[in-house]
């Protein structure tokens, strides 16, 4: 298993709930193939560079888990050192009678020794400090339960057909971005380049090389991407350093809002 | 041939001359507009921080501001509502309001109630929704926003106003908007009708430095738009009436409009900006230039009453013969002025030496070369004459009289001007207006001082805080400092508002720790700080602190304008900053920081320019007229405006701005040209008359009517500014206006009475004056003198040419006149019964009438038997060789002594 698995699964399972016509539902469903079932612990690093050049490290731990087909989450830092034991934990709302129920965050501090609960407009703020959002992590997984889904014609990158996926969130979603239109490959289903629209201007741009496409376990995931903030002009790098393990036991502490910070 | 003559006969070929000025002026043409896009190539930059070195320091911090924080000064939409903000109907419209503004063009980010977090704590759960979005969710939830805002030092006085009437958005825009892009994107238009299309709002206001510098670049490109072709409309029409020549006017002016050309052609070639001090530039070459085609016209003109029966070479040669020595070394002189400003530390003020300079070495050129063939392949010689010529010829008659009795009077009332204007002038500030240069009824200015009334203060000013080291702002202790050094600032009373970093890190504390009173401040540990920042981190975060979080902003907001408060404020913040503990330091910057520095750099250096100017021209007349002295007299004319200048800025409590300080370069480059026409004139007609007082009637009859003119033509131009928009272009053109006509009263009576005892050698003189070979070996009376010496003595004398037959001196007439021969032969005779006796013939090195020198009638007649050249003194000029050259003066009366003794030698030989 492994990181890029990981986001996969968090924009696949989240699909379930977008509205597509029939030809981007199958390019959507092929993506969800890419999940696997059971829980991912993989090891992660964020390389953030700021407008000035500044590099910033973040190194930790990624839980993800689907229940009952929504996505849990839950990121660990271990660095840098006076960040170590900081803790995200993301619940995904479930969809009930039409309606998507809101996601839950919930913050750890160390400094603090306590748990709070995020509601509000935090989806889109950047996840510590890094250029990816929770909602650049759902969106880019495909999971636009809000958005209306469609294909475009099809292009290359890097010489690989890939499908143009068109993704529109509906009114009420919630999201900054006006649309995200993203680059699937044919072969992998899995997406090689998003871009993030705000009104008619491209605010952020996902890409990963095609030589990072990597299979374990017979899934598709990318170890290696890049999010660019196009107007702050900043970036943020993650890399999957390895797949710790994974399990078909679900430990349910580690998605827990009272437990989870203290990680495995 | 010499210089004059080469320039007489280039007259001569008009069409060699017009063809290469042509060919010059289109290529000109085309480095000024390109011909694909007919878009110009160079642009006017208003901004006053583009006064500065590109390596200033100030400039520096803005950049790593911009490029750290990616933030430059805000553009501040500010919209009323009634009766009030706090309700959900208005918060939705601000909501709506803030989508529409994100989506405009440039603009990155908006920061309004619609789009900043209002944290709220509840149990274990934070609320970082936006107040709308709050509101939207709990419209009771709004009668507490208020109250909620006044405790929130993020927002209070900078979200809404304190009377919570004004809701404010702070757009954050591409630091490559310009000003130009600005106007062509309609901006403005596109934020009112975004508010209009919204509606529910009583007024909207919208401020910045990008809407100010917009206005003020469209204000000053109207004005130059309106005067460049009024000033050439006005003075076009003096022209005419004054010449009666459509055609002389027109070709004055395309001389004026060619150099003009060529000047903003080569500052596209050197790459040199126009800003606030280089848009002088074109003004002035037009005022220079005008004042010199005046008085190639008047001598144009003059030539055909004076010779009306020669031929145009002949004319030509002679128009040059009059004009050259003046025009050549007032262009030397006024370039000489311009470029003492090179040494002035602001590259604007360089760049505006070089092409202030360039300018009029262009028009300098195209008098002397391209007018004169202008004038005679159009066929201007058939014009009617000038009127008012009779005028200003009594005119010049009456001055003279009383320039010359009132001698003592009017160099002692100029004194005391100079005494009493610099005296004045100790009263001049520095300082700028900014918003006030525009008046009181313009939108630009009404929407600043609307949201400076709402939101205390619209002028903001960015304090960059470094720790020197990553983390260094995750110090407690430091932060502290910071927190109590932001203190200081907030009880300024310029500062409407301060806000960094450690507010929103004491607002997150509070919030994380459940809105507990005692968490409203610093975290004690670094790991905490870090990891709350982290939490809060996002793009509002970024713009107050780095990622590495070792630098750091406070933003202020200033209720003070104009470069003299802002310029107060900012050395005793930097005082307070100075005290900073090691190793944070502050630094203060922003487009009114900068703009401040740069005036106040500009008013500092000004002084000094002037200074080094006038001790330039000085030493440069000094050199012209081989004396001292007589450079410190023709300097002391220019001097009396510019103290008249100052003395009026500081009566009338006028500051020395970007604008005002130019004022005084302009007026010495137009009154040395006036002061060394006048000399000029004066010397020649001095040394043909031999009187001063004549020669005094004589230049100034022969000058006052083109200075007048030029005068009147510089002053209308100038007051053309008037019509202009800025406070400080009429400023501009009011005092210059003022500053010209006392440099021509100055000029019509200073400059006669202090050089009615001047009897001056130019350089040009001493250069040209052919004395024949070795004058010092073949003419007695000159022995022991150097070439240079010889020609002094000559040129303190009066060289006088006469043809064959004409009788010098006459037997028994009572004349003091010494003559000495300097080219050709003459005999002494004496008539006895009707009977003509030969005395003597004399050539070359010969003395005569020294007998009349010492007070005894003539003895003989003179005759000269073949055209010949003398040199012609009498004891007056002897005795102001004396004051002037003692050494040449003991060298020829020694020479007088013992060509004397000769003659009295051989007198006593013969009659033994």
């Amino acid at each position: 298993m492994n990181a890029g698995r990981w986001l996969c699964m968090a924009l696949l399972a989240a699909s379930l709930g977008a509205r597509a016509d029939a030809a981007a539902q199958k390019v959507l469903d092929c993506m969800r193939a890419n999940i696997p079932p059971s829980l991912q612990i993989k090891e992660v690093e964020l390389v953030s560079i700021d407008r000035s050049g500044a590099e910033r490290l973040l190194k930790g731990k990624v839980y993800v888990s689907r229940d009952n087909g929504l996505i849990r989450v839950m990121l660990s830092i271990s660095k840098p050192r006076d960040l170590d034991g900081a803790a995200y934990l993301m619940r995904e709302g479930m969809r009930e009678g039409g309606v998507d129920k809101k996601d839950d965050i919930f913050l750890f501090l160390p400094a603090l020794q306590r748990v709070r609960k995020i509601s509000g407009g935090s989806a889109d703020a950047p996840l510590l400090g890094t250029d990816f959002s929770y909602n650049d992590m759902k969106q880019l997984q495909a999971a636009f339960g809000d958005s209306q889904a469609s294909l475009d014609k099809p292009t290359t990158i890097e010489q690989r057909p890939v499908h143009v996926l068109q993704l529109q969130p509906t009114a009420g979603a919630g999201t900054r971005y006006s649309r995200v239109r993203t680059y699937v490959d044919q072969k992998t289903c899995v997406a090689l380049k998003a871009e993030f629209f705000e009104g008619n201007s491209l605010r952020k741009e996902l890409s990963a090389p095609a030589a990072g496409l990597k299979r374990a376990d017979g899934y598709w995931y990318l170890s290696d991407l890049l999010m660019r903030d196009v107007k702050e002009n900043t970036s943020t790098r993650l890399k999957v350093l390895g797949v710790i393990g994974s399990t078909e036991e679900l430990p349910s502490r580690l998605f827990n809002p009272a437990t989870f910070y203290r990680g495995n | 041939m010499n210089t004059v003559a080469w320039l007489g006969s280039v007259a001569q070929h008009p069409r060699r001359v017009l063809l290469t000025v042509a060919l010059a002026t289109i290529i000109g043409l085309l480095l000024c507009i390109d011909p694909v896009t007919r878009t110009v190539r160079f642009h006017i930059d208003p901004s006053a921080e583009a006064l500065l070195p590109v390596d200033d320091p100030g400039r520096a911090v803005l950049d790593q501001v911009r490029k750290t924080f990616g933030i430059d000064d805000p553009l501040i939409v500010a919209v009323r509502f009634e009766p009030s903000v706090y309700s959900a109907e208005n918060l939705e419209r601000i909501a709506r309001l803030s989508v529409q503004f994100k989506q405009l063009p440039e603009v990155s980010e908006v920061f309004s109630l619609a789009t900043v977090p209002n944290l709220l704590a509840s149990g274990d759960e934070i609320d970082v929704t936006s107040f709308t979005d709050q509101a939207a969710r709990d419209p009771a939830a709004v009668q507490t926003f208020a109250a909620q805002i006044l405790a929130n030092p993020l927002y209070r006085s900078t979200l809404v106003s304190d009377d919570g009437t004004t809701a404010a958005f702070a757009l954050s825009t591409s630091a490559a908007l310009t000003p130009q892009q600005y106007v062509a994107l309609d901006f403005d238009g596109q934020v009112r009708r975004a508010v209009q299309e919204v509606g529910g709002a009583d007024a909207v206001y919208l401020t910045g430095t990008l809407p100010v510098r917009a206005a003020t670049s469209g204000a000053l490109d109207r004005t130059l738009r309106f005067t460049v072709p009024a000033v050439f409309a006005v003075i076009a029409v003096l022209l005419l009436v004054t010449f009666r020549s459509p055609m002389a006017a027109a070709s004055a002016l395309l001389a004026v409009a060619i150099a003009l050309i060529w000047t903003v052609a080569s500052a596209v070639l050197l790459g040199i900006e126009f800003n606030l001090v280089s848009a002088i530039v074109p003004p002035l070459v037009i005022t220079i230039g005008l004042s010199y085609t005046i008085h190639l016209l008047a001598a144009h003109f003059l030539s055909r009453s004076v010779l009306p029966d020669a031929r145009d070479s002949q004319r030509a040669d002679w128009v040059m013969k009059r004009i050259f020595t003046g025009l050549t070394l007032s262009a030397t002189t006024t370039v000489i002025g311009f470029l003492s400003l090179l040494l002035n530390p602001l590259p604007a003020v360089r760049g505006f030496a070089v092409l202030a300079s360039l300018g009029t070495l262009y028009v300098g050129a195209l008098t002397h070369l391209f007018l004169p063939a202008l004038l005679n392949a159009t066929g201007c010689n058939r014009e009617t004459p000038p009127i008012a010529t009779r005028v200003f010829g009594r005119f010049a008659v009456l001055l003279t009289g009383f320039d010359l009795r009132w001698r003592r009077w009017i160099i002692g009332a100029s004194a005391l001007l100079i005494v009493v204007g610099f005296i004045s002038a100790s009263r001049i500030e520095g300082g700028a207006d900014f918003i006030n240069s525009f008046d009181e009824d313009t939108p630009v200015r009404q929407d600043f001082e609307a949201v400076a009334k709402a939101f205390n203060g619209a002028n903001f000013v960015t304090v960059l805080i470094d720790g020197k080291e990553p983390d260094a702002l995750t110090n407690p202790t430091l932060i502290n400092a910071v927190d109590s050094f932001q203190d200081w600032l907030r009880a300024q009373p310029e500062v409407g508002a301060a806000v960094s970093f450690v507010d929103q890190l004491k607002l997150t504390n509070l919030v994380l720790h459940n809105n507990e009173p005692l968490y409203f401040g610093v975290p004690a540990d670094a790991a905490t700080v870090k990891q709350i920042l982290l939490f809060a981190s996002g793009e509002a975060l970024n713009r107050v602190i780095d990622p590495q979080y070792r630098t750091a902003v406070i933003s202020l907001r200033l209720n003070v304008d104009g470069s003299t408060a802002i310029g107060a404020f900012l050395r005793r913040a930097e005082a307070r900053a100075a005290e900073l503990p090691s190793p944070i330091d502050a630094r203060f910057t922003g487009s009114a920081v900068l703009a401040t520095r740069a005036v106040e750099a500009l008013a500092g250096g000004h002084l000094a320019s002037i200074a080094i100017a006038v001790v330039a021209i000085a030493a440069l007349l000094s050199l012209m007229f081989t004396s001292i002295k007589a450079g410190l007299i023709a300097t002391v004319p220019n001097i009396v405006p510019i103290a008249v200048y100052f003395g009026t800025l500081g009566a009338l409590g006028i500051p020395l701005n970007p604008t005002t300080s130019l004022i005084a370069c302009i007026v010495l480059g137009i009154a040395v040209n006036d002061t060394v026409h006048f000399l000029a004139r004066f010397n020649a007609v001095a040394r043909e008359q031999g009187t001063e007082a004549g020669a005094v009637r004589s230049a100034l009859s022969s000058v006052l009517r083109p200075i007048t003119l030029a005068t009147v033509c510089l002053c209308l131009g100038f007051l053309v500014f008037a019509g202009s928009e800025l406070n400080n272009q009429r400023q501009f053109g009011g005092l210059a206006a003022w500053t010209l006509f006392v440099a021509w009263i100055v000029d019509m009576t200073l400059t006669p009475a202090l050089g009615s005892r001047l009897r001056i050698v130019t350089l040009w003189d001493l250069l040209r004056l052919d004395l024949g070979k070795s004058p010092q070996h073949t003419i007695p009376l000159l022995s022991g003198l150097s070439m240079r010496q010889a020609r002094l003595f000559a040129l303190m004398s009066r060289l006088e040419k006469h043809p064959a037959g004409t009788r010098i001196i006459q037997e028994g007439d009572l004349s003091r006149d010494i003559y000495v021969v300097v080219d050709g032969a003459v005999e002494a005779t004496i008539e006895r019964n009707d009977e003509r006796l030969v005395l003597s013939t004399m050539s070359r090195g010969a003395v005569m009438g020294e007998a009349g020198y010492f007070g005894q009638r003539r003895t003989a007649s003179v005759d000269t038997t073949s055209p010949v050249r003398l040199l012609r003194f009498n004891s007056q000029d002897l005795e102001r060789l004396r004051e002037r050259y003692p050494s040449i003066a003991a060298t020829v009366f020694r020479n007088l002594n013992r060509i004397q003794a000769e003659r009295i030698a051989r007198m006593t030989a013969l009659l033994r």
